[in-house]
């Protein structure tokens, strides 16, 4: 049974919350930083991924549609993600340029040439590097840290989908290949069926 | 036709010595896990420093990474994910607090530092 660090009543210097998944050896501050680095990529990814390459998606009417939905679901997890630092005891930089040198994946600025087929391959990308760092997260905290998990779990089954979709796309625009995502589209823009409608935090 | 050219990799790693042949345009890492060794790796883009290692001997050339610096080849830091040798090469692995460390102290972004 793992051994808990003594919270004494009415202490505000220390939380449970954190102390007792601490007892069962999850490295806190390394959370943290993992967090913080997922959080800058999440914020990044609303802004490059989805904001500036959807604006250069004309013609592709389609395509912008689901760049919207990913857009407005990695500004979901964004938003998700930012309570539970500051639950652990961390906290965003003050200075944005900072957040965004911490990102754990790529900013992916508009490729040239702008073509469809580099605008998809970079979201492809993106959505790879995505599921990688939450996948390393839930490693981090499975068994362990049951609210972090619970929260990676879900920000990764979207970019799980998200991959899905990118991977249909670019099959169908680059190689003429028809490789199904399985799935259909999302109910309103940006639905984020696990990571909003089952929402902790936000309202 | 032109075949291939491929590169004797020796990695130092925390439980001993390995090495395997890489091929040119083959990343050192994908390599490496190819013949069993699985090393640390988050983003694949040559980004979170997770999978630094230090360049012993040899030469390597870094193939679409998004950040690599002047400073992190002088000090001899390289991106497994990314790198491709170019040489035989001897790397000693599992650097990536170390690469974490020379970055801050260089004012370089550090992802997870």
């Amino acid at each position: 049974m793992a051994t808990q660090n003594t919270v004494q009543p009415g202490d505000v210097t220390q939380r449970v919350g954190v102390e007792v998944i601490r007892a069962r050896g999850v490295d806190v501050e390394k959370l943290i930083k993992m967090l913080v680095a997922n959080a800058a990529a999440e914020f990044a990814s609303t802004y490059y991924y989805y904001t500036i390459l959807r604006m250069n998606l004309a013609g592709y009417e389609d395509y912008k549609e689901i760049c919207e939905d990913a857009r407005l679901e990695d500004r979901a997890h964004w938003e998700l993600i930012v309570p539970r630092i500051y639950e652990l005891g961390g906290h965003l930089p003050n200075s944005l340029p900072e957040f965004h040198d911490q990102a754990g994946c790529v900013a992916a600025k508009l490729p040239d040439p702008p073509t469809v087929v580099n605008i998809l391959t970079l979201l492809l990308e993106s959505e790879r590097c995505a599921i990688r760092s939450w996948s390393a997260v839930c490693d981090m905290t499975f068994g362990k840290d049951p609210r972090t998990y619970d929260m990676a779990a879900r920000i990764l089954n979207e970019e799980i989908e998200h991959e899905a979709w990118f991977i249909e796309l670019l099959a169908h625009e680059r190689d003429g290949k028809s490789i199904p995502s399985g799935h259909f589209r999302r109910g309103e823009p940006g639905e984020a069926p696990y990571s909003k409608n089952r929402r902790f935090y936000n309202p | 036709m032109t075949q291939e050219r491929s590169f004797r990799v020796v990695l130092e790693t925390p439980e001993g010595i390995r090495s395997f042949c890489c091929r040119e345009e083959e990343y050192i890492w994908d390599a490496s896990a190819a013949n069993g060794i699985v090393l640390p790796a988050i983003c694949h883009q040559g980004r979170c420093l997770s999978c630094a290692g230090r360049l012993l001997e040899g030469t390597v050339e870094h193939d679409h990474v998004d950040a690599y610096f002047a400073e992190d080849k002088t000090a001899g830091y390289i991106l497994l994910c990314r790198a491709l040798a170019r040489r035989d090469v001897r790397i000693l692995t599992h650097q990536e607090w170390k690469m974490r460390e020379h970055r801050l102290a260089k004012g370089l972004p550090a992802p997870y530092a």
